[in-house]
């Protein structure tokens, strides 16, 4: 990977990614202060099982169902997975279409190195996300008054990373394949959108419950970290799978004509 | 010096399909000339270029700078080339010191004074962001990058776009210096006069094929000519001028007559001498005339 290329990409992301995860630490930290006077109150919502499912079990009265459900299933892997999009399109395909690119390799630096150290930004950018994401969960659970262990909040934030790095890697692929920044940005968001309810529905349908292993969210939370902790079965998938589109992205960006 | 072109092209072609691209391009460009590579917007001039760097990859052909092939050897040829794309972007957050920086990393480090001299020699802007830049500030930061660690080919699209004529002449100043040297400047331009001044040998052309390769003063040669003739009580009728070898067009009647012929003036001259000349005006040779000719072919081709 390119050194120079890696530093300057992130010194242009670094703001946005350190914005995103101070964000994400201030909402958890406020859905964790809510818990206290609202969680009791909602309990378990009475909603059918595939809404539940979406919901991360809708249990909203422990604090771990609480966190689960608020942050654990939506908002959490919402915020990763667009920080980590974002990041991977604008500074590939979103540099190849402004005629960035077309300069920088005009100098002596091989395609994949450049690749390489995009894919190397948007991991920081993840993990920066990751980070927040970990220390709200520190802040918001103990102003919850406690309840979920350290490992298993580190699990949440360990998992949501791996998770944010396939959704980077897949628009990294498909910035190296097509040059084009929407159909990065757009065609990894979709199957973003796609996974999720893929993930919450299939179990509902006879016969389908396999496709659920097909969605990174299964392999995320599928197990549910924040009470039974790292789940090294489904990083190992998420990390393969990152590696795998990583390579993807290398060889595409390597083998085509550049676009501008 | 080593034995190979500094650029060689053979059968190069990028066929985008509708008749766009270049085709079966021959081209060889010379150690240590400034070669100008002319032609119409659209003509395949960037698209040549794009595939020397290896941005794009050719349909079929090949070509070679410094004798090191564009696909294999892209990173050493990159090492020991400068290029200017036409139409380029810049990180816009950074200031341009930060952007030259970054081009010095990817080449491993820059010699310092050449740098520093580029920029002095074009006042460029360093410690404004390049969004802040005008589009000519932006092509000084451009230029420089292509030249600051001081490549042996130079290949520039469109390299004087935007800037005013004062740093116009600093930059023809600086590829006569570096042809002195015995570098390669490899210039395209869609206008003559930007390149007139400066290459010795230019190409043309027209809808991605070669037109012509040729030197500047051979194609003066070629070039039509042009007298004002003012007649005083005899006059030639302009239908006898137009009959006389090498007079291509007679234009007015009576005592003015304007004569544009090509070769050599001696049929024309003994044609009027036979009559009562008042005044003979030469106009110089026009070789954007030359150039007009090739490009303006395109709408019979």
């Amino acid at each position: 990977m390119s050194g120079a290329v890696f530093a300057t990409t992130l010194r242009l992301r670094l703001m946005t990614a350190v914005l995103a995860g101070v964000g994400m630490l201030a909402v958890i930290l406020m859905v964790g202060a809510l818990f206290p006077s609202v969680g009791d109150s909602i309990g378990k919502l009475n909603v059918p099982d595939g809404v539940a499912n979406l919901l991360g079990g809708a249990d909203y009265g422990t604090i771990t169902g609480w966190m689960r459900s608020e942050i654990g299933a939506i908002y959490g892997p919402l915020v990763i997975a667009a920080s980590a999009i974002a990041a991977a399109a604008a500074t590939t395909a979103g540099e190849e279409e402004s005629g960035i690119l077309g300069l920088v390799l005009a100098h002596p630096v091989a395609r994949g190195r450049v690749m390489l150290a995009k894919g190397g930004a948007v991991a920081v950018v993840v993990v920066i996300v990751a980070a927040g994401t970990w220390l709200g969960l520190l802040a918001g659970v103990a102003a919850a008054g406690g309840g979920i262990s350290l490992a298993d909040m580190t699990a949440l934030a360990v998992q949501l990373a791996c998770f944010g790095f396939t959704f980077g890697a897949l628009a990294l692929a498909l910035a190296g394949i097509t040059g084009r920044k929407a159909v990065a940005a757009a065609g990894a968001g979709s199957f973003g959108v796609l996974a999720f309810l893929v993930n919450g529905f299939a179990p509902l349908v006879d016969g389908l419950d396999w496709l659920k292993y097909l969605s990174p969210f299964y392999w995320y939370a599928g197990h549910d970290p924040l009470t039974n902790g790292l789940f090294v079965g489904g990083l190992v998938v998420l990390l393969v799978t990152t590696a795998v589109l990583v390579v993807v992205a290398v060889v595409g960006f390597g083998h085509r004509d550049l676009r501008a | 010096m080593p034995p190979h072109a500094a650029i060689r092209t053979e059968g190069l072609t990028k066929d985008f399909g509708g008749g766009h691209g270049v085709f079966a391009l021959d081209l060889e460009v010379e150690r240590g000339e400034i070669f100008g590579f002319l032609g119409p917007n659209g003509a395949g001039k960037s698209t040549t270029m794009r595939m020397l760097l290896d941005l794009i990859r050719p349909t079929s052909g090949s070509a070679t700078v410094l004798g090191l092939d564009t696909h294999r050897d892209s990173l050493e040829l990159r090492h020991r080339v400068g290029f200017l794309p036409g139409d380029f972007e810049l990180y816009p957050k950074l200031t341009g010191r930060e952007v030259l920086d970054f081009f010095a990393a990817l080449n491993g480090g820059v010699d310092r004074r050449v740098l520093d001299d580029l920029v002095e020699r074009f006042d460029a802007q360093l410690d404004r962001p390049v969004h802040d830049l005008s589009t000519g500030n932006r092509q000084k930061l451009g230029i420089v990058q292509a030249f600051m660690h001081e490549p042996e080919c130079l290949i520039l699209d469109e390299p004087i776009a935007g800037i005013d004529p004062l740093v116009q002449h600093s930059f023809h100043a600086l590829l006569e210096e570096v042809a002195a040297e015995g570098r390669t400047v490899f210039l395209s331009s869609h206008t003559l006069s930007e390149v007139e001044r400066v290459a010795k040998r230019i190409a043309i052309l027209r809808r991605g094929r070669l037109v012509v390769v040729d030197t500047v003063a051979d194609l003066l040669q070629v070039a039509r000519q042009r007298y004002d003739i003012e007649f005083g009580a005899t006059a030639p009728a302009a239908d006898a001028l137009r009959s006389v070898e090498g007079v291509e067009e007679v234009d007015g009647d009576g005592p003015r007559l304007v004569v544009s012929f090509t070769g050599a003036p001696d049929p024309l001259i003994k044609a009027i001498a036979a009559y009562d000349v008042r005044s003979l005006r030469s106009h110089d040779a026009d070789l954007e005339e030359v150039f007009l000719r090739y490009y303006r072919d395109e709408g019979a081709a």
